[in-house]
């Protein structure tokens, strides 16, 4: 049970934990006064009214008494004097019977164990509740014989002012907790906001934005972690460069080979007919997989060349309208070309565009069967393009990995059958549209197949 | 006559599988492994070099600016990485076109037969019912005669070559309307798709400098930005 709540307890942020904390504390220490400043208050003035009422019925009762031995027949009138403010009313017993005035009562509500100890001889007092109503009731002796003045005063001023009074101190404490839960989670927020802003780096690096640093910090608490942190992003960066510029220094020394092989390869398939049937078929295989081995290297080139320097200066205004028109009919064969106009502008290196277009084109050829539809349109504050095919689609849990270097179609592994692909267009549209600052997802196209979308921010001409 | 290409590449093997595979494809290659090899050997005879921009001893940019400042031989670069200001460099020294390696020997003929093509006066929409050749055009001080394919300015003859000329026509032709530049680029270097926009903004300034009378503020070609050019009306 303990354990359990301790655990809920840890699985609540820390920021929420202090501010509950400080909550806490500020509410039973303002409690605490309030509850002092209440028992002082209240006992106060409940004493000075007692008092009060006290010696009132006092003086009452030797007016009373005054009244009653100059066996006037004015007591009616004296009694009626004698109850003062409204809801107040006087009681008077001569020889067992009961006189009253004011606010008329059951004789029977003033409680006897008061009036015993008024015939006693001192003036005795009490607090009760007549027909809901809190009063103070006062009993005095009039004649040293037995007969009692009783005094029946309304509490009801004193006991709204106690109630007014209650509410402010409860008021005042909820409103102290509160102050102090504010204060609380401002000053963790405050505290930890150091931490925040790791958790924000540390994400985007996730993300695979080698940039992300911690802003230097001078406190002495915090200083070395953003250090740390730093010196840890600048070695992995450095690492994933050294990885690309040595994937890159690779494809570059087999690109003498290749241009050999190419070439050599194309007289071949210049004389594939005056081969022997043999040759032949291997001079096709040859020229095929030289190919692709071709296409493989310019690729990786590409893509380690863009992990090493995302170039800024090639960046110019390009319309979506005129990247999608200029795809060649042979990438798009039987697709549709719909484009909403006026068409969006981006800021984007023009050759890169065109080769991400392409590639999704020939992604679509490979996988989807083709593009059915080539379309350009703004989406959610983005200027996007849109290649859909009529293909299988893309299954939910393939959908980020297919952006991932030498992720290939499921047809490429189950039949053997080389769709033509290098596992590498995907990565570059993927590599080329985020230094473009932008986004490249794919979904469901309605009606079936997959549609694959570049966003990119739309700017102003 | 077979086309002559001039190929210019220190490394033995890719020289060799590449003098083949050009061979093959019907054209007559001379081979040099240095820039200064290349600049002995070149004569009037030959119709393209292709040239290595790294080249040992004297190299590939210097090699391109000589051959320019000799003549108007069309000159095709082949460089290892797109991106760098080396192609930018090329283009600049006065090379008509570019190729990155590895080069395929079919490729190559491509960008051959585009550039040769250049070569002959702009296509006009009635070149095919006879007429004597299309009049000259007239743009600011400057006297276009598409024919000759010769540019003047006040009588003195202006020294373009022949892309330069190509893309002078395309735009003097379109009568002062925005041409895109992927119009341009197919239209004077024969690319389809994928062509390099900054193939085209670098023959630009290079015309700019020759025919502007302030290079830097332009009044005959015209850039419109985010989509292409125009000549001035």
């Amino acid at each position: 049970m303990r354990t359990a709540l301790l655990r809920r307890w840890r699985a609540v942020s820390l920021r929420w934990r202090v501010a509950l904390a400080f909550g806490l504390v500020t509410t039973a220490l303002a409690g605490l006064l309030s509850v002092a400043t209440w028992q002082l208050a209240s006992s106060y003035m409940l004493e000075q009214r007692e008092r009060g009422a006290t010696s009132q019925a006092v003086v009452d009762a030797r007016l009373v008494a005054d009244s009653l031995r100059r066996g006037s027949d004015d007591l009616p009138t004296l009694l009626v004097g004698l109850t003062g403010e409204p809801g107040t009313t006087v009681l008077l017993e001569r020889g067992g019977a009961w006189t009253m005035a004011g606010q008329p009562v059951e004789v029977e509500q003033v409680p006897t164990v008061l009036l015993a100890s008024a015939a006693a001889g001192t003036p005795s007092r009490q607090r009760l509740r007549i027909s809901g109503a809190p009063v103070l009731a006062v009993a005095v002796a009039v004649t040293p014989t037995g007969d009692l003045f009783v005094r029946l005063a309304p509490l009801t001023e004193l006991d709204r002012t106690l109630r007014y009074v209650s509410a402010v101190l409860v008021a005042g404490t909820a409103l102290a907790g509160l102050l102090g839960v504010l204060l609380g989670w401002w000053t963790a927020r405050r505290a930890l906001r150091p931490l925040t802003d790791l958790t924000d780096a540390a994400a985007r690096m996730a993300e695979g934005d080698l940039r992300a640093r911690l802003p230097t910090r001078h406190e002495a608490d915090l200083a070395p972690l953003a250090t740390r942190f730093n010196d840890t992003a600048d070695a992995l960066a450095e690492r994933v460069q050294r990885d690309a510029r040595f994937a890159g220094d690779v494809s570059h020394e087999l690109r003498t080979p290749l241009t050999t092989m190419i070439n050599a390869g194309e007289v071949l398939r210049r004389r594939r007919d005056e081969l022997p049937e043999a040759a032949r078929r291997a001079v096709d295989l040859l020229v095929a997989d030289v190919r692709r081995f071709h296409r493989m290297v310019e690729d990786l080139l590409e893509i380690s060349r863009g992990i090493q320097a995302p170039d800024r200066h090639d960046l110019e205004p390009v319309d979506l309208a005129v990247v999608a028109e200029n795809v060649p009919a042979a990438l798009t064969p039987g697709g549709v070309l719909e484009i909403e106009r006026p068409a969006p502008l981006v800021s984007a290196d023009r050759r890169r565009l065109d080769r991400v277009l392409a590639n999704l084109c020939e992604n679509a050829g490979h996988h989807g069967g083709g593009v059915v539809r080539l379309g350009v349109r703004r989406r959610d504050g983005w200027a996007a393009i849109e290649v859909d095919d009529e293909g299988p689609g893309v299954p939910e849990e393939l959908r980020d990995r297919v952006f991932e270097r030498f992720t290939r179609g499921p047809r490429t592994g189950r039949d053997g059958a080389d769709t033509g692909g290098t596992g590498l267009g995907l990565a570059l549209v993927a590599q080329h549209i985020h230094g473009l600052g932008g986004r490249v997802w794919v979904e469901d196209r309605p009606g079936g197949g997959a549609r694959f979308v570049v966003a990119l921010r739309e700017v102003t001409p | 006559m077979a086309t002559r290409v001039l190929l210019v590449e220190d490394d033995e093997r890719i020289r060799q599988a590449l003098g083949l595979a050009l061979a093959d494809e019907g054209y007559d290659v001379v081979e040099t492994a240095t820039g200064e090899e290349a600049l002995d050997v070149v004569d009037p005879d030959l119709d393209v070099v292709l040239l290595d921009l790294m080249l040992p001893g004297i190299d590939g940019i210097e090699v391109c600016s000589t051959l320019r400042s000799r003549g108007d031989l069309p000159i095709i670069i082949a460089t290892a990485r797109t991106d760098t200001a080396d192609v930018i460099a090329g283009l600049e020294a006065g090379a008509d076109d570019y190729v990155t390696k590895p080069l395929v020997a079919g490729e190559l003929s491509a960008r051959i037969r585009a550039l040769l093509r250049r070569r002959r006066p702009a296509a006009s929409p009635d070149a095919d019912d006879g007429a004597p050749g299309p009049p000259e055009v007239r743009l600011g001080e400057l006297t276009i005669h598409p024919g000759r394919q010769a540019v003047e300015r006040h009588g003195v003859p202006v020294h373009l070559t022949h892309t330069e000329f190509r893309l002078l026509s395309e735009l003097v032709s379109a009568g002062g309307d925005v041409v895109t530049r992927e119009q341009l680029l197919q239209r004077v270097w024969g690319y389809d798709y994928f062509g390099d926009t900054r193939l085209l903004d670098v023959h630009v300034r290079r015309l700019r400098r020759k025919i502007e009378p302030d290079p830097d503020a332009p009044t005959l070609v015209l850039t419109v930005r985010g989509s292409g050019y125009r000549a001035a009306r």
